[in-house]
């Protein structure tokens, strides 16, 4: 039971990390048809800045804020610099996002050199404590509660703002928003700025989770974000974090069992949803 | 007008390129003879073999317009599977063509299958896919100990007629010149021209009545099996085989030498991949002077991202654009001063 509860938690942890850069994926697809590779670049610089940030100013706080505002930032010159020429020929925006992501990963070993960081938590966040037998690890149950809060934000956003609807509309039929007047550049840019923002939260929480960070591992949790974004359906934004706490749960409980086939499984579970629902659990874009 | 005086331009054009090509493979086959520099030899033989490589990921991006990502799985199935039966087995011919044989099938059928599965969909669920499932294949090589020996990877003997540095110099240049010859027959034949029909417009070539994804299939089966060639190539070059043959670095080596080579024309992979594999060979070179040029791979992705926006034909492709105007702009000229006189 202990074991249960521990990789459930570990489990919906994870989760949480993936749903954070699958959802900025997901909405960036839904809303300007692009797939942005280099997602997973952005994820580890805002783990590389926000980690550096925390160990010179000792507040986790400034290191999680400084990791947003890097991310807001590399988001808002991506859409403006590489991005926005090539909206419309899907193989060109595939193959300048992958460029970027080359281009972000090496950029990160030059700036902080290309050997792996060390990450700890902060004291506040450190140890555990018990509930019922259950040893419940604080940083976890921390990822947990972020996770949710953003999701919940960004829905009540998208539920009950008129940028929300925008968004939304957007989705739906860009062309038809944009013949009702609304600017919906300046709206591919927000969403673009606001998902790059959610990947570096991801990749700064991550640092003291998994203890440390490398340069490698934007494309590692990239693929796993690839994998949720197609089961919960590209340009689902509920579907995302369903598909991701699922992910994250077999992979956590298939890393107990059977770790070697942790990554197989999920890629069983995308090939499975590919033949029978291409469209994903929640999506209808095809 | 511009019908036959076009048609003869071209005429010359190819006439002409086939000699520069012809006295350029001439020139190859000789260098090992007048040069006997060692290193520069192994260079030229590992640029034979990525541009084999290169020009089997062109024919996906180039001439069907399909992105891959997980090209190196192909490639890293071929060293594997000539390292393994090399090293189980004893380091023989038949034991070699064996492996060549099982590369093949596997290539095949994983292609097949990624193929299938994504085909259908938009551009970006094989992209994703592909890169998902080499993925997989490196996950798989780091953890099959006993048969790949994890990351450490493994060394092993190859048969007889490898083992000579210039005979395999001759190999691999001969290899890359037949699939050249092949790659050039098969994109020129009816069944090249519905892919690159396909890459022009998609829904178009679908409504005349051609099966898309099964021709997108074929495609991408002859660019996985190509692949797989190129990667047993490479591990019977290097005789050792590691996990790196499985990684992200190997496709985006493709990526680079057919994007910035040019697309869609066979050469500009092969241009691509002489261009990589030096830039690589002097820049690490250079690290002594700067530790920057460690790095050097980030000029390369700085490069690529400026090609992909404002040359998207690459380098052969630019060049070929330039002299066809100024060609045209000729015979137009001499035309007029036909009809005039």
């Amino acid at each position: 039971m202990d074991v249960f509860f521990n990789l459930t938690l570990n489990g919906l942890a994870t989760g949480m990390l993936i749903f954070l850069l699958a959802a900025g994926l997901t909405l960036i697809f839904g809303l300007m048809d692009v797939l942005n590779f280099a997602h997973g670049g952005l994820f580890a610089w805002g783990a590389y800045s926000g980690t550096w940030l925390y160990a010179t100013t000792g507040s986790f706080i400034i290191g999680i804020l400084g990791a947003v505002v890097t991310g807001l930032i590399l988001g808002l010159i991506t859409e403006r610099v590489i991005i926005k020429p090539v909206y419309g020929n899907h193989v060109q925006q595939i193959l300048i996002t992958l460029g970027l992501m080359l281009v972000l990963s090496e950029l990160l070993k030059v700036v902080w050199g290309p050997n792996q960081l060390s990450a700890t938590a902060p004291d506040f966040l450190k140890g555990s404590f018990e509930v019922g037998g259950v040893i419940i690890i604080k940083y976890r149950l921390f990822i947990i509660a972020v996770g949710l809060l953003v999701f919940f934000a960004v829905q009540y956003v998208l539920k009950n703002t008129k940028i929300g609807l925008v968004v939304r509309a957007g989705v739906m039929n860009k062309e038809m928003v944009q013949a009702l007047g609304i600017n919906i550049k300046k709206v591919f840019m927000l969403v673009f700025m606001v998902g790059s923002g959610m990947a570096a939260l991801s990749g700064v929480l991550l640092g003291p989770y998994s203890g440390v960070i490398h340069a490698e591992m934007g494309m590692e949790f990239a693929i796993l974000a690839f994998i949720v974004v197609v089961i919960g359906g590209m340009g689902s934004f509920p579907g995302s974090i369903l598909a991701a706490i699922l992910v994250g749960l077999s992979g956590s409980f298939m890393a107990y069992y059977v770790p070697d086939l942790a990554l197989a499984a999920n890629m069983l579970l995308m090939a499975i949803v590919l033949i029978f629902r291409p469209q994903g659990l929640f999506g209808w874009k095809g | 007008m511009g019908g036959r005086g076009e048609k003869k331009v071209k005429s010359i054009f190819v006439q002409r390129k086939n000699i520069v090509y012809t006295i350029i493979a001439i020139l190859l086959i000789l260098f090992p003879f007048m040069n006997d520099s060692r290193s520069m030899m192994i260079l030229f033989t590992q640029v034979f073999i990525f541009a084999i490589f290169a020009m089997s990921y062109d024919l996906l991006l180039g001439f069907t317009g399909i992105v891959s990502f997980g090209h190196a799985m192909f490639f890293g199935i071929g060293a594997y599977a000539v390292g393994i039966f090399m090293k189980q087995f004893e380091p023989t011919l038949p034991y070699f063509l064996l492996a060549v044989v099982i590369t093949i099938l596997i290539t095949a059928i994983v292609s097949y299958v990624v193929g299938l599965l994504t085909l259908r969909l938009k551009s970006h669920f094989y992209a994703m896919l592909t890169l998902a499932f080499a993925s997989l294949f490196l996950v798989l090589a780091e953890k099959w100990r006993t048969l790949t020996h994890g990351n450490d990877g493994f060394t092993f003997r190859t048969p007889e007629i490898f083992r000579d540095r210039l005979d395999f110099y001759l190999i691999c240049l001969v290899s890359m010149i037949v699939v050249f010859l092949l790659l050039n027959r098969f994109t020129n034949s009816p069944l090249g021209k519905v892919l690159q029909a396909i890459r022009e417009n998609e829904q178009r070539t679908e409504s005349l009545g051609y099966s898309v994804i099964q021709y997108k299939i074929i495609a991408s089966v002859v660019s996985g099996v190509l692949a797989g060639f190129a990667g047993i190539l490479y591990s019977v070059s290097l005789r050792f085989v590691n996990t790196s043959v499985f990684t992200m670095d190997i496709t985006l080596d493709a990526l680079l030498m057919t994007i910035i080579g040019g697309v869609g024309t066979l050469i500009g992979a092969i241009i691509g991949a002489g261009l990589i594999e030096f830039a690589h060979h002097w820049l690490t070179e250079l690290a002594k002077v700067h530790w920057i040029f460690e790095r050097w791979i980030i000029f390369f992705g700085i490069i690529y991202i400026l090609v992909v926006m404002f040359f998207p034909r690459g380098i052969v492709g630019t060049v070929r654009n330039i002299k066809l105007k100024s060609k045209k702009r000729v015979t137009d000229k001499s035309e007029q001063q036909k009809a005039a006189g």
